[in-house]
């Protein structure tokens, strides 16, 4: 099966937010850029279905700026994704899930593909919008919010399910489709040490990015805010737990306006 | 300048569904907006009529049976005709798991510019101005979207639901799309999610999550008789679902689901950051906890510290009592 896992340098989880000098972004500055969150989850489920399948092949691509982009990319070496490709992104265009599937599009649809697999969203704009776009681009179904994804080599069909507010749907499709994954079959590995360092002299092949026409719908950042520090809750004052009841009941209809 | 917004349906049983109702809240925050309504699949013609409870006089449906699947890959080739037929500047779609994945699709479908989890939204020159919740909440962007068409889902409970104001809508029927290889993926099965309240929790308005503090899956009743009273969604923390005292369907937090309802009540649960990332976007929190020192009450707006065993019972029926459930 050959397969492509899409994804995408963002902060460290524990990373503390600031907003960079201009105002319109997380200050990139002293932040440690990582490949995290679900895009692990779609590099961790990309290898275990080169596992279960045999003479698989997995590359990973990813769009975005120097260096960050190439290290996340490094990451999914060490991980054991064969082929790492790196598409380049000046300015902000990284920033907006669509132009990133629409640099990505021509390089994804480009390459052998039975499969391509990002995190079901970002780990920093946890948009969910990545999937869906490429999906059109490569003229391939797409589907979001996916766990348990299996290929069936008999019948020929991936068999998955997809999370639903109505509930767990399963669906079958064969090949090929985008899949925005939401759960591996299994926690993500951990890069071993050797893998590590020979990740650091891997080569990482370059495409370029496709020319956006001047008129291509996009979204910009404006403005990045970190809100005000949580002052704390008050606290309720209280008797009896009857007392304590009434009175955050009270608080919840008159002050707080939440209660049907 | 008045601008046309499509609102895409979103169909519960055939009929317009509540996040599909917020989706016409979010197209009315535009102002002058003349809406027009879309809905897809067999039901279509009867549930695109259903637009005209709130007051929107046109509405497209695509009556294809393909589509009943509520397959947003599909969906996209109809809803990218009907908001071109419409002349729309705007699409606006639920904010939901169908939502979300329709409107990456839509983006290229229509070519325009897409955002998600949307709380705010403001028409200005050469587009919209939209603001999103980003990092699991611990930031707000404010993004640009730029040129003549965009698509926009609301995060849940951001907007409010319009009243009714019936009018006569007139519906127009769209022919079947050419599918191509999007009609071969085809739904084999779906499963219920009344069972639990996995899915559930992420659109409901209230949310009761119980923690480590609940001390045993026997005890956790009295979470679930709290959410029962206030016809909320149950959840509960990495501790607990960790330990197999619930599915981990139920897990708020980084490895676990978002929520942001109106109100967000947590019964001891301590507020790991792993938690608080999946719930500190909530309206309202609430945090009954018996160490008063718990970082949880450093994020909740209100606070109860005693012991849960004791105040949770209470609150119940008080709340049962307020709303005449006796």
């Amino acid at each position: 099966m050959e397969i492509v896992v899409c994804v995408k340098p963002v902060p460290e989880a524990d990373t503390r937010l600031r907003v960079s000098a201009d105002g319109r972004t997380v200050d990139p500055e002293n932040v440690k850029f990582v490949l995290a969150g679900y895009d692990e989850s779609a590099v961790e489920q990309a290898l275990l279905l080169k596992e279960a399948n045999p003479g698989s092949k997995v590359r990973a691509i990813a769009y975005g700026p120097a260096p960050r982009t190439e290290e996340v990319l490094r990451a999914a070496l060490a991980l054991g994704c064969d082929e790492a490709i790196w598409v380049e992104a000046s300015g902000d265009a990284a920033s907006d899930p669509v132009s990133a599937a629409r640099a990505l599009g021509p390089s994804v649809g480009g390459l052998p593909h039975d499969l391509v697999l990002c995190g079901k969203q970002a780990g920093d704009d946890e948009s969910g919008l990545f999937a869906g776009a490429l999906g059109e681009l490569i003229g391939a179904p797409s589907f979001g919010y996916v766990t348990d994804l299996r290929w069936d080599a008999g019948a020929g069909r991936f068999r998955f399910q997809r999370a639903a507010e109505a509930g767990a749907e399963r669906w079958e499709s064969p090949a090929p489709i985008v899949v925005g994954l939401q759960q591996a079959w299994n926690d993500p590995r951990t890069a071993k040490l050797p893998a590590i360092l020979k990740s650091r002299k891997a080569p990482i092949a370059r495409a370029p990015a496709p020319p956006a026409p001047g008129d291509a719908p996009a979204s910009r950042p404006e403005k990045f805010e970190l809100p005000p520090p949580r002052t704390g809750a008050k606290m309720i004052d209280y008797a009896t737990p009857e007392e304590a009841a009434q009175k955050l009941v009270k608080i919840l209809r008159e002050e707080a306006k939440v209660f049907p | 300048m008045s601008a046309t917004v499509v609102v895409i349906a979103e169909l519960v049983d055939g009929h317009l569904s509540g996040a599909t109702r917020e989706a016409i809240g979010v197209a009315r925050s535009i102002p002058d907006a003349t809406i027009v309504g879309f809905a897809a699949g067999s039901a279509a013609p009867s549930a695109a009529a259903e637009f005209g409870r709130f007051g929107i006089a046109r509405a497209f449906a695509a009556p294809d049976p393909r589509l009943d699947t509520g397959y947003p890959a599909a969906v996209a080739r109809s809803a990218a005709s009907a908001a071109t037929g419409a002349g729309a500047s705007v699409v606006v779609v639920g904010g939901t798991t169908f939502g979300r994945d329709l409107a990456g699709r839509l983006a290229v479908a229509w070519n325009a510019a897409a955002a998600t989890g949307v709380t705010e939204l403001a028409a200005v020159e050469g587009g919209l101005r939209v603001r999103r919740p980003v990092f699991g909440g611990r930031a707000t962007e404010t993004r640009r979207l730029e040129g003549a068409r965009a698509v926009v889902a609301p995060r849940p409970h951001a907007f409010a639901v319009p009243p009714e104001s019936p009018a006569n809508c007139s519906v127009e029927t769209l022919p079947p799309a050419d599918l191509g290889p999007l009609a071969e993926p085809k739904r084999t099965a779906m499963e219920s999610a009344a069972a639990g309240s996995g899915p559930g929790l992420t659109d409901a308005a209230i949310v009761v999550a119980g923690g480590r503090g609940v001390r045993g899956p026997e005890n956790f009743h009295l979470i679930e008789e709290l959410a029962a009273s206030l016809g909320a969604a149950v959840g509960a923390s990495r501790a607990v679902t960790d330990a197999g005292w619930r599915p981990t369907s139920f897990q708020v937090g980084q490895t676990g689901r978002t929520v942001s309802p109106q109100l967000y009540i947590a019964v001891g649960i301590s507020g790991a950051i792993q938690h608080i990332v999946g719930m500190v976007s909530s309206r309202v929190i609430v945090a009954i906890n018996s160490d008063n020192s718990a970082p949880i009450f450093r994020v909740a707006d209100y606070g109860i510290a005693g012991d849960l065993f004791q105040i949770v019972p209470a609150l119940t029926a008080e709340i049962r009592r307020v709303r005449g459930l006796g």
